[in-house]
């Protein structure tokens, strides 16, 4: 089965929903100066981060992997020691 | 002599795994060597350390060693109100300069401490002990402000687990050191980009980063103005400013310290470090604070913490040997950095842990099949972490968070699903490094922590010499990465331990500020 060709948001779209997702959480970014290079932040920048990350998901959900045999978890290192991969 | 920690871990696992993946006949088990981790006391392990230089030889107090002080406060040759009377009078003198500390106790309340008999009883661990935890590490007297206008006035009421263990061992916190804003970066004045803490080798220069986000950390020790220090990881933030100013500093196993009390930037991936000048001193700041805390689920049910002082002392022997038989491996173009001065330094250490007992270096290394994905962003990242801990001042003011905004904002964005697949990268690369790495070798030379940090894997670094920094034409310490399996501190001592009986580059004090 060929995949559904769905047309990728644009930045404009994106922005939309970035601005749109802090405010649903009660967070104001327009406090922020909107461009402005010498401020430590701006909402230019921050956008910029907030497309990067939602477009990293695509990566993220093109990545194979078993779904039987890796689980998901958070500390890998002290979870084989506590399944027993570890002599104590 | 039993193996160290590592080897049976991934022997274990190895040879399940491959008995599963074969289905082979379980006949013959192997037999592990028995476990007696955890038995001796860390007041024990302490009794064979090596003798301490004479004093004598020593321009003032504050060049002793850890490992020095512990032993010459226990002989009566020194007192703790010494010890802090020197590292305060150089913190007074030169700290202008180095801007390594955020808060600082009085040199009264300091004495105060001094002369008491520590909880752990006048034999206790650290008896002595100037220390300089980073900003994010809670202290009941003392101000955390995490670098951070976040936290900025911020007194917690109670002393993180680490800081109340060392303290009971008789650690004495000589101060908070700055560090980057939420740990990240290098330490600036909180809410700007102006940076604050300098590199000990150059405290005249500005430009040329003393690395973060431990900064002051790294500097305080560097420095001579704590004998040792802790900082955290979750990003090669231990490791960085540790080979940026010519410290010993181990980042241990994810669990083996207590991040009980320690302003969290990952829940997964956030690591103390125990930063110091050589490789016995960490091992001596690991041993005291790698036990369960209740207060810290993840530190609970792992192996008990081995004698990592005995680790980290030279293997006697005719000539510098590592103390168990150790494959030694290269990552992909670590010999090939872009700055010749260093490929040389890299190239002379290899030749130089060719010729110690006990080593036989590997070569380059093939990585782990899909290694770029798995240690990439997203899926080799962290960047929804932060956010949940931090949502009431992000409604507050976003403005607090400075540069850092991004970060603390992303978990808003990163779906449920890539953070489940993170997840599950993650213990597929942990998986593999361990079968399809750690099978080539036992350490790792490794340019950065990134796939060890995720992972929670050990990873220790060391001067191996000088370099010239371009700018300035200054002399500044050059280190290097050393990554092991899970549970393999002992390992990563050991080479240490091996490299630095037979060079003396942790010992080159940096020279004063001027003025």
């Amino acid at each position: 089965m060929t995949k559904r060709q769905v047309p990728a948001p644009t930045d404009e779209e994106l922005d939309v929903y970035i601005r749109t997702r802090y405010a649903l959480l009660g967070v104001d970014i327009s406090v922020l100066p909107e461009s402005d290079p010498d401020a430590p932040m701006d909402q230019e920048r921050l956008l910029a981060n907030g497309r990067s990350i939602l477009r990293q998901d695509i990566v993220a959900a093109d990545f194979e992997i078993d779904p039987q045999f890796n689980l998901p978890v958070p500390h890998p290192a002290p979870f084989i020691a506590w399944t027993d991969e570890v002599e104590r | 002599m039993r193996p160290p920690q590592d080897s049976v871990v991934s022997r274990r696992w190895f040879l399940d795994r491959m008995a599963w993946v074969t289905t082979a006949a379980a006949g013959g088990a192997a037999v592990l060597p028995g476990t007696a981790w955890g038995r001796e006391t860390t007041r024990e392990y302490l009794r064979d350390m090596p003798e301490p230089r004479p004093l004598q030889v020593l321009d003032d107090l504050t060049e002793l060693t850890l490992a020095e002080t512990v032993s010459l406060v226990r002989r009566g040759t020194v007192t703790p109100e010494e010890l802090v009377r020197a590292h305060v009078a150089r913190i007074e003198r030169y700290d202008h300069a180095y801007q390594a500390y955020a808060a600082r106790p009085s040199l009264d309340a300091l004495l105060e401490t001094a002369g008491t008999e520590p909880t752990d009883g006048d034999r206790a661990a650290l008896r002595g002990v100037c220390l300089a935890p980073k900003d994010n590490v809670y202290t009941s007297d003392l101000l955390t402000e995490g670098g951070s206008l976040v936290y900025e006035g911020f007194q917690p009421d109670y002393d993180a687990t680490v800081v109340a263990t060392m303290r009971a061992a008789g650690g004495l916190v000589v101060g908070k050191a700055q560090m980057g804003n939420l740990a990240g970066g290098r330490a600036q004045v909180y809410g700007t980009t102006t940076p604050t803490t300098r590199n000990a080798w150059t405290p005249d220069d500005v430009e040329y980063s003393p690395a973060g986000s431990s900064s002051g950390t790294g500097t305080a020790v560097a420095a001579r103005m704590a004998v040792a220090g802790l900082g955290t990881q979750t990003g090669g933030s231990v490791v960085g400013p540790g080979n940026a100013q010519g410290l010993t500093c181990i980042k241990p196993t994810f669990g083996r310290i207590s991040l009980h009390g320690v302003i969290p930037l990952s829940y997964t991936r956030d690591h103390i470090g125990p930063m110091a000048r050589t490789a016995l001193d960490a091992a001596i700041l690991l041993q005291v604070l790698a036990h369960p805390d209740p207060n810290d689920p993840r530190t609970l049910g792992l192996p008990p913490a081995p004698n990592y002082v005995q680790a980290a002392t030279p293997f006697p022997g005719d000539r510098p040997a590592v103390r168990w038989p150790t494959r030694i491996g290269i990552a992909p173009g670590w010999l090939e950095p872009e700055d010749e001065r260093v490929a040389e330094l890299r190239r002379s250490f290899v030749r130089e842990l060719e010729a110690m007992g006990n080593v036989r270096v590997v070569g380059e290394v093939t990585l782990p099949e899909q290694w770029e994905e798995l240690t990439s962003p997203p899926l080799g990242g962290s960047h929804g972490d932060p956010t949940a801990f931090f949502i009431e001042p992000l409604r507050r003011d976003v403005r607090l968070f400075g540069d850092r905004l991004p970060r603390f904002l992303n978990g808003m964005l990163q779906s449920a699903d890539t953070y489940v697949k993170v997840q599950q990268a993650r213990m597929l690369l942990l998986h593999r490094i361990q079968t399809q790495l750690f099978n080539q070798c036992d350490v790792l030379l490794t340019q950065g922590s990134g796939a060890f940090d995720g992972t929670g894997m050990p990873v220790l670094c060391m001067p191996i010499g000088f370099g010239t920094e371009p700018r300035t034409g200054k002399t500044v310490p050059r280190g290097v990465n050393l990554a092991a399996p899970p549970f393999g501190e002992e390992r990563l001592f050991a080479v240490a331990a091996a490299w630095q009986a037979r060079t003396d580059h942790h010992t080159v004090r940096p020279e004063d500020p001027v003025g």
